[in-house]
């Protein structure tokens, strides 16, 4: 057994499914006792430990824990968001159908060192077992005496199950507070800041729900245990979603920053039989390229940031030679084109014009013109959009673009006449 | 090795005579000893895929877990195609599918391996199960069907089938089909071996003929699109596991081509040129078990894969037309089957896996006849038929005429040497009554599909099924398919397969579907050099 592997968001204790016996048998509710000891430690624990938004942003934790805390709202919102969509990434599906509890107890801690009061549960409605698990697990965690304890001790608390819309663009920060009202998640301008005016203008939290799974077990062992997970500089675990061109694609837990050879090579066995690496998508919020000078990266936020890529959500696509780059980018750009919502006109005619650019140069009817022209999209598009959607997809573009540009030049047309 | 007694020998032993009592046989542990599905040896258990752990054909298996033909790269700059519904495959199934698609307004494309009506439907001779006596019903044909399949089949499918009997005639007979009547215009029928009434339907000797020529010419004049000559490699996906199309393999340009389609119906017919056991086939080039292999990369559910159909009665001699068939409308009407000491041994009109057993065990214990070559078989008495019921040759059994020119002789003077040849795949892809498998989008009809026939099918009921299923399978794909978009396509499943192929520690040196036989030499007698490419092993 790899002792790297799978140590704490997906160690068996805490892949205890809907079965709360063993979960309390394992190492449930130890993170919440000390919590409820310490309430007033526990943003300043989380800001040690160095806990980031494992959702794709990297973003510290507690700024926005501290944010919220700071409110004096009687009325304050957390959303765990399971709204996962991106291409690729498929690590909260897993952790919502296997440690519930884990989910569960993450957002109560979280709650609680913030002084929120309604905890919403936002689960993309493709992920049926998930919200089979998450329901019967909660309903469990209500009647338990862990749960029991903490209401004595004064928290109150209301929990509850939302469907996502299912959208791409729904799992947006500000996209999700729409939904959970009830609304079409159109993601809101960048003012107010959620923290401030949020679910019906109360403060609101959103976390992914990878990083509340980090809590309990932060709040368990202290921060020096967390911090001493990660590789080098880098702090605690990560839930890589390994897929493409590899032998065992699949979810692995591994120190923070472990490199991409190791988790391609030794956790993934190796390229698929008769396969050549070529490149990396890592995957969500956008998708960035890794190539194969690239293998020694440490995958941590920091260290692939230096590669001119981005961790994301963990996501690594892996590609063989004999897939085309061109190709791919496109059917990215596609989905983007696909999930914006139209609100923004740059996002709603920019990925459209984009995907149109790439469609035709992809098929050997693109001109050095219609190269240009995606050239020049990539600089002028950023930032033209409420939200991320428009940044992720010029990203892939972009991306594709540094490390591939002769695969593009070599698609054009050649017109001999 | 017991030795067999030589053609002449046997032929002076043999005598014309109409009469002949049946002495009694010995059926006890008769399939166990001689039926080519109990050989040792014959059966492995799968190692990948969704039938993991189940028995199955060793050769079948070889095919079922080899490598794929493509690649993503094979696939750059391919042209792609949009279609509601792709059949893939242009025999009786396949072309009673799309006509009722097309019918009820779908957009319909015909993907064949070599042309229209190229098929094992066309060889079928006997005639199809149609319960329209007075003396019998459907449930007697349901019956029957269960009695003789020596192994659970899926009775909702049966049930389905016997009951749209009826209707699949009154539908033939509406594209302009012919059948042999009486001379009030009442259908004649003829009774199979294992029944319990007189059930088939036919016409002359080469029902299955007249049924493609008719379901051809529907399919020619409608609207529907035909490719031929595009032998299918892959199935599409998305990544839900949908089917979501086919990559084509064009002989005449030696490109891929994608069909994007919202239903796929696999009509891909049997696997009888994988020549399992070595035996000779009746099938027709093209039944080399595709679609099995097509549908199982996809994750589809087979069924009954220990299990095929050796028919009694294939020439045996001359070598060169070894395999083909004599239909079983011959023992029907009351021909003997005789060794060469020229006695009865069985009786004819059972199912047909312990007629083919009997036939082995005569020759296995020495009263065959022994042609020279390895050759060896029994006879069929021709003669004895046409004593009883002078005439009969010439207005019932043409082709059987012609078949003996072909030999040099006369099979009304003469009796032909027969022995038992590969003629049918009784299991296949498991389906619903719509035709529908466990894939999403992917539907199969006929002889790639299984459930009906269990361990033995009964005469007649092949014919019957093809089109019961094939007319289902149209209706339902093209209820469902124009409202539906159309999905990615993508060939992703492909590595979850080598995936499997390599932690399953198999060999990945073979590849398949097979699309021909590894006899067919086209590079030599073809302009069509794709076809070279395309039948390497």
């Amino acid at each position: 057994m790899d002792k790297n592997l799978n140590q704490v968001l997906l160690h068996e204790n805490s892949r205890v499914g809907a079965d709360y016996t063993r979960w309390k048998n394992g190492w449930g509710g130890q993170g919440l006792k000390n919590a409820l000891d310490h309430p007033a430690d526990i943003i300043s624990m989380i800001k040690d430990a160095g806990l980031l938004g494992l959702g794709g942003s990297g973003f510290p934790t507690y700024i926005k824990w501290q944010a919220i805390a700071d409110q004096t709202n009687t009325e304050k919102y957390l959303i765990c968001n399971g709204n996962e969509d991106e291409p690729g990434t498929f690590k909260d599906r897993v952790l919502l159908e296997e440690t519930p509890f884990q989910v569960i107890e993450g957002a109560t801690i979280a709650a609680l060192a913030c002084g929120i009061n309604n905890i919403v549960f936002y689960i993309n409605p493709h992920l049926e077992t998930c919200h089979e698990v998450m329901e019967s697990a909660l309903a469990k965690w209500l009647a338990s005496d862990i749960y029991k304890d903490a209401l004595q001790q004064g928290l109150n608390l209301k929990y509850t199950i939302v469907a996502s819309s299912g959208h791409y663009i729904a799992g947006e920060e500000t996209a999700a507070i729409e939904a959970v009202e009830g609304k079409f998640p159109f993601p809101r301008g960048k003012e107010p800041r959620p923290t401030t005016s949020g679910v019906h203008g109360c403060p609101t939290l959103i976390n992914n729900i990878e990083t509340l799974c980090n809590v309990p077990h932060i709040l368990r062992k202290g921060v020096q245990w967390y911090r001493d997970l990660g590789i080098g500089e880098a702090n605690g675990t990560k839930l890589y979603s390994l897929s493409g061109d590899v032998l065992s694609p699949g979810v692995y837990e591994l120190p923070m920053g472990t490199t991409l050879t190791e988790l391609i090579f030794n956790y993934g066995q190796g390229m698929l039989v008769g396969k050549q690496l070529k490149a990396v998508f890592t995957g969500g919020p956008s998708n960035t390229i890794l190539t194969e000078k690239d293998l020694d990266v440490h995958l941590d936020f920091k260290s692939v940031a230096e590669r001119r890529s981005a961790l994301g959500t963990g996501a690594m696509i892996v590609v063989s030679l004999g897939t085309g780059i061109v190709k791919r980018v496109a059917q990215y750009v596609d989905f983007f084109a696909e999930e914006s919502c139209g609100q923004c006109p740059a996002c709603k005619t920019g990925t459209y014009y984009m995907s149109q650019l790439l469609g035709e140069i992809d098929t050997g009817e693109g001109s050095k013109a219609d190269l240009d022209n995606l050239v020049d999209l990539c600089r002028i598009l950023p930032g033209g959009g409420r939200c991320h959607l428009l940044d992720g997809a010029v990203k892939v573009v972009d991306s594709s673009l540094y490390h591939f540009l002769d695969e593009y030049e070599e698609a054009l047309s050649h017109d001999f006449n | 090795m017991v030795k067999n007694i030589s053609y002449q020998e046997a032929l002076a032993n043999y005598k014309a005579v109409a009469e002949r009592p049946l002495p009694e046989v010995n059926y006890e542990g008769l399939l166990e000893k001689y039926h080519p599905d109990y050989f040792k040896d014959a059966c492995v258990q799968l190692k990948v895929g969704a039938n993991k752990g189940d028995i199955c054909h060793v050769q079948l298996a070889e095919m079922l877990q080899a490598d794929a033909r493509i690649d993503e790269a094979d696939l750059a700059g391919a042209q792609v195609i949009e279609t509601d519904i792709l059949i893939i495959g242009g025999g009786g199934a396949g072309c009673a599918a799309a006509l009722t698609a097309a019918e009820a307004g779908a957009r319909v494309l015909i993907a064949t391996k070599l042309r229209l009506g190229d098929s094992n439907t066309i060889m079928a001779e006997g005639g199809v199960q149609v319960s329209i006596e007075k003396e019998d019903t459907p449930q007697q044909h349901y019956d029957d069907t269960i009695r003789s399949a020596h192994r659970p089949v899926d009775k909702k499918l049966v049930a389905e089938m016997v009951m749209s009997a009826p209707d699949v005639i009154r539908w033939l007979i509406q594209q302009g089909m012919q059948f042999d009547m009486d001379e009030y215009g009442d259908l004649l029928t003829r009774k199979a071996g294992g029944t319990t009434a007189p059930r088939v339907a036919y016409f002359r000797d080469y029902t299955g003929l007249e049924m493609m020529r008719v379901l051809k010419e529907a399919v020619r004049s409608s609207e529907i699109d035909v490719l031929d000559y595009v032998p299918t490699v892959e199935l599409l996906s998305d990544e839900d596991g949908h089917c979501t199309g086919a990559v084509l393999s064009s002989l005449h340009d030696n490109r891929y081509k994608l069909v994007k389609a919202k239903s796929v119906i696999l009509a891909t017919g049997g696997i009888g040129r994988l020549h399992l056991n070595g035996f000779p086939t009746s099938n027709h080039f093209g039944a080399t078990g595709d679609g099995l292999v097509l549908a199982y990369r996809l994750g589809a559910l087979l069924r009954d894969l220990d299990s095929f159909q050796y028919h009694p009665s294939g020439l045996a001699y001359p070598q060169h037309l070894s395999g083909t068939l004599i239909t079983e409308g011959v023992r029907s009407a009351g021909a003997y089957l005789l060794n060469a000491r020229g006695e009865r041994f069985v009786d004819e009109l059972l199912p047909r896996d312990k007629v083919s057993a009997a036939i082995m065990r005569e020759c296995a214990e020495g009263r065959g006849v022994d042609a020279g070559n390895g050759i060896k078989g029994i006879w069929i008495d021709t003669p004895g038929l046409e004593l009883n019921h002078p005439g009969i040759f010439e207005a019932r059994f043409p082709k059987l005429i012609k078949l003996g020119k072909k030999c040099g002789t006369d099979p009304r003077k003469q009796p032909l040497l027969i022995y038992p040849t590969l003629h049918y795949q009784n299991g296949g892809v498991i389906i619903d009554e719509h035709g529908q498998t466990n894939i999403q989008g992917l539907y199969c009809v006929g002889e790639v599909s299984g459930g009906i026939h269990g361990r033995n099918r009964l005469m007649g009921n092949s014919l019957l099924e093809i089109i019961s299923f094939g007319r289902r399978a149209g209706i339902h794909a093209a209820k469902y398919s124009p409202r539906k978009p159309f999905r990615k396509i993508t060939i992703e499943h492909l590595s979850r397969l080598r995936r499997e192929l390599t932690l399953a520690g198999m060999p990945m040196d073979k590849q398949g579907p097979i699309l021909f036989p590894a006899y067919a030499k086209f590079e030599t007698d073809s302009d069509y050099s794709g076809l070279h490419k395309n039948s390497k092993e």
